[in-house]
């Protein structure tokens, strides 16, 4: 098992440095000019071209690529063009709500997904099947921003039940930190939850078709045991890959559920990055992702051991 | 081995969690509250803590609160002594002589000296317009006490005032000598000025939030607040600049209360924000801005001065203006070279716009000119939804009056790298851009750079016409009102021949706020935050 980790571990290495290099390109390589966006509207091209200097940005492309791999490989992501900050400070500011509003949403998704999807698969065919399959479709065809501003409207604005924006840290409490969370998890959860609804009714069909399930029957297992202790572990695998998936939609997501629910994020931090050509934000942030997608996956894949024994690494 | 009990991690747990938030607690307890707390949403993001170092309007509201001004402009436009307590001139106006006020601190507690002032001079003027052309005529700043500095002339100059005191940005902010000695061309980080409110750094999260507590060591001037003259006098305990970048999410924060204040609703949002009896809609910059379409006088076909009159008689302002703002009272249009309702603002020359849209005057215009349908460049900024949709009118408008357009969509930053280009359009250059400028500016002939026809030195599209530089010279030393209106007149009477820019409209942003915000004055370019309160 550990060596099988350490081997992954050392497989993310190519894996990283592929981003790196296609992050690196696609910023420097697109149009658009810091300098230009720092200098102001009523800069000249002597002043533009004086901060370009500054900021190191007429090196050859070589050179900034090389400057920064050899800074990313000693942690240094670098400091920011506009703010001068260290971009693992700016992240790390920005962190607990990214991670706040992440866990919540999964959380809300997995609970409500599965539940909605074993009851489904436990109910083939009727209009709970439709209903959960309609719901499914809907959740996963409605854009996030769509869903937002939806929620925004009936819960904060109409009912005036929940806050309309912003972020409360955990420190200053549970249920304000909470209430600022919920609809933001809502609207990002969705498609989430539709994802997962949809692979756990397939896949417990799948399973409730199996012979041992029907013995179980025969032998007069209650329902609830039979589904939640046999049949949906035995499904767990390919939920829980579809579960590590969905992270890369959620990454995508908290972007946009950050910017429409005003949530002082990473996703923020990288949306505005990206409007000004803060390249090393941009560069840190998407290297950051992907290492948690690596990390994901490798965790999914170890997990599998738990849900079916015959597996091993 | 040693049993963990369940409850035991628990107990752990709990603890360093609460050891963990202990610090944000505290800073939340310490907090002023609500109803001393004005929350306000901007236009965008401070993006920098250096007002004089860029141009950006966040800056200098950022600059506004933490800042002072050596003047400040009233309602009217008159500069009025801010910082300055006695000041005044030698019999041939050639030396001012200015005395600071007492009483004046920064925020460090040391007090503020003459040489911090012109210290503080010398790199406003290194890189603002309006500073430039004064210093051009400046023999000297000097440190003559404590208290007293004076600026010494090489020829006459009526602007000195009116320099100093624009709200145009860069605005003429005061800084420590320390900051103020820093390269024009560096950024300052550390903030330390001597103005109404202090920037508390450790509540402050650059992109989220900009937190200005009240500056309690901080000595108003007796009179009443006129403009951004008059007594500085803070009702609130704290100002918080929230950047919120989502428009809609705005103003449902605001509707629900979560935020006092909104600059700028979009126009599709106003008729909701009316109907709401908890809502009230101000116009604060009653001069609003100014469209610019600027053409680029380096290359055919606009190096002809006739090519660029055809232009004037493509574009209907008024068709511009509905584009954006629909059938709306904020927007109007402007004849003048000179913004509307500027004290310069006047009629000389205006036949092309009395004459109305004329597409047969433009094309006959275009064949006097020998124009034989060379591709024009048109940058269409797409991220900025004004400046959009002008674009695309403008390209449709030309080319019913002859032209033969090309519209190259990209983003306002590469719009602002390519403009700079002098190369012609196929080498990466360009022919057209359009943006926008302050009413304010605009109205004044020297503040405002794209006024400038100096050629090759100029704002971008690079006018050149000796007769407008000379105009705006006298202008500069002109000794009434009268004889200024009088020279501006003439300015627009030959601006309109040599058609250094065209305008697409003017219109005013209308603010949103709560209802028991108070006391929010109307000031052009910059949102003063003291003599508001919240009841």
């Amino acid at each position: 098992m550990l060596a099988y980790i350490v081997r992954r571990l050392f497989l993310t290495l190519p894996v990283m440095a592929l981003v790196a290099v296609f992050v690196f390109l696609l910023l420097h390589l697109s149009p658009g000019d810091p300098a230009a966006i720092m200098a102001g509207e009523n800069a000249t091209a002597e002043n533009i071209a004086q901060i370009r200097t500054k900021l190191g940005l007429d090196e050859p492309l070589w050179k900034q690529f090389a400057l920064w791999v050899l800074a990313l490989a000693s942690g240094d992501l670098g400091q920011s063009l506009f703010w001068g900050d260290p971009v693992t400070t700016l992240i790390g500011q920005r962190a607990e709500p990214t991670i706040s509003l992440a866990l919540t949403t999964i959380s809300f998704a997995v609970i409500v997904a599965i539940t909605l999807g074993v009851t489904a698969a436990a109910n083939p065919g009727t209009w709970i099947d439709r209903g959960v399959m309609g719901f499914a479709v809907m959740g996963f065809s409605l854009p996030v921003f769509v869903v937002g501003y939806m929620l925004i409207f009936l819960f904060a604005i109409e009912l005036k039940w929940l806050p309309v924006q912003g972020y409360t840290r955990f420190a200053e409490g549970f249920v304000p930190w909470l209430r600022n969370l919920v609809l933001p998890s809502l609207a990002l959860g969705m498609a989430y939850v539709a994802l997962i609804a949809r692979i756990t009714r397939t896949t417990m069909l799948e399973v409730l078709s199996e012979d041992y399930i029907r013995t179980g029957k025969a032998k007069g297992v209650a329902n609830r045991p039979l589904l939640l202790r046999h049949a949906l572990k035995n499904a767990a695998v390919p939920i829980v890959t579809v579960v590590g998936i969905g992270v890369a939609l959620l990454i995508g997501g908290v972007v946009i559920t950050e910017t429409v629910f005003n949530i002082p994020g990473i996703g923020r931090l990288v949306v505005d990055a990206i409007s000004r050509r803060d390249y090393p934000i941009v560069q840190g942030v998407i290297m950051l992702f992907a290492g948690l997608y690596v990390l994901v996956n490798l965790l999914v894949d170890l997990s599998y051991t738990l849900f079916d024994p015959r597996i091993r690494y | 081995m040693t049993k963990i009990a369940r409850r035991t991690v628990l107990k752990s747990t709990a603890a360093a969690a609460a050891i963990a938030g202990a610090p944000s607690l505290a800073r939340a307890q310490a907090r002023p509250s609500a109803a001393r707390t004005i929350r306000a949403v901007f236009h965008g993001d401070v993006p920098t803590y250096d007002p004089i170092w860029t141009t950006a309007n966040m800056a200098a509201y950022h600059g506004g609160m933490v800042y002072d001004t050596l003047f400040g402009i009233d309602e009217k436009g008159e500069a009025k002594p801010q910082m300055v307590g006695k000041y005044g001139y030698d019999a041939g106006n050639m030396t001012w002589s200015f005395e600071l006020r007492p009483g004046l601190k920064w925020h460090d507690g040391t007090d503020v000296t003459s040489g911090d002032i012109v210290a503080s001079l010398k790199r406003w003027a290194a890189r603002d317009g309006g500073g430039q052309h004064m210093m051009q005529r400046v023999k000297g700043i000097e440190s003559k006490d404590e208290k007293t500095f004076t600026i010494s002339l090489k020829e006459r100059y009526g602007l000195v005032l009116d320099v100093l005191s624009k709200t145009s940005t860069p605005v003429c902010f005061m800084m420590r000598k320390k900051e103020a000695e820093t390269d024009p061309m560096q950024k300052i980080e550390t903030v330390v000025g001597s103005g109404p409110f202090t920037l508390n750094m450790a509540e402050t999260r650059p992109g989220t939030q900009y937190v200005y507590d009240r500056n309690p060591n901080y000595v108003p001037r007796a009179e009443a607040p006129n403009g951004i003259s008059g007594g500085k006098v803070v009702k609130v305990d704290r100002v918080v600049f929230v950047n919120m970048p989502d428009g809609q999410t705005a103003v449902a924060a605001l509707q629900a209360g979560e935020i006092d204040f909104y600059e700028i609703p979009q126009p599709d949002f106003m008729p909701q924000l009316e109907a709401d009896r908890n809502i009230k809609i101000q116009i604060l910059n009653q001069l609003g801005q100014v469209g610019l379409i600027r053409p680029n006088f380096l290359h055919p076909p606009f190096n002809n001065v006739k090519v660029r009159q055809a232009m004037l008689h493509c574009v209907k302002q008024s068709d511009h203006m509905k584009a954006t703002f629909g059938d709306s009272k904020y927007a109007k249009e402007t004849p003048s070279y000179f913004a509307m309702g500027t004290p310069m603002e006047n009629d000389a020359n205006t036949g092309w716009f009395k004459g109305g849209q004329n597409f047969a005057r433009s094309k006959a215009l275009l064949a006097e000119a020998g124009y034989k349908g060379e591709e024009v460049l048109l940058m269409q900024a797409t991220n900025i939804p004004y400046m959009s949709n002008s674009a695309q009118l403008l390209a449709q408008e030309l080319r019913q009056g002859g032209f033969n357009v090309r519209v190259e969509a990209m983003d306002w930053s590469n719009v602002v790298q390519r403009r700079s280009v002098k190369n012609p359009p196929a080498q990466g250059g360009w022919n057209i851009f359009i943006t926008s400028a302050g009413g304010t500016a605009v109205g004044h002939p020297i503040l405002l750079a794209a006024h400038a026809a100096t050629g090759g030195s100029a704002w971008f599209g690079w006018p050149e016409d000796a007769k407008h530089e000379q105009l705006r010279a006298q202008w500069s030393v002109g000794e009434t009102l009268a004889d200024r209106q009088r020279i501006a007149r003439e300015i627009q009477e030959n601006a309109w021949n040599f058609v250094p820019q065209v305008y697409y409209g003017q219109w005013v942003q209308p603010a949103a706020m709560r209802t028991n915000i108070r006391g929010v004055l109307p000031v052009a370019e910059i949102i003063p935050w003291w003599n508001v309160e919240k009841v």
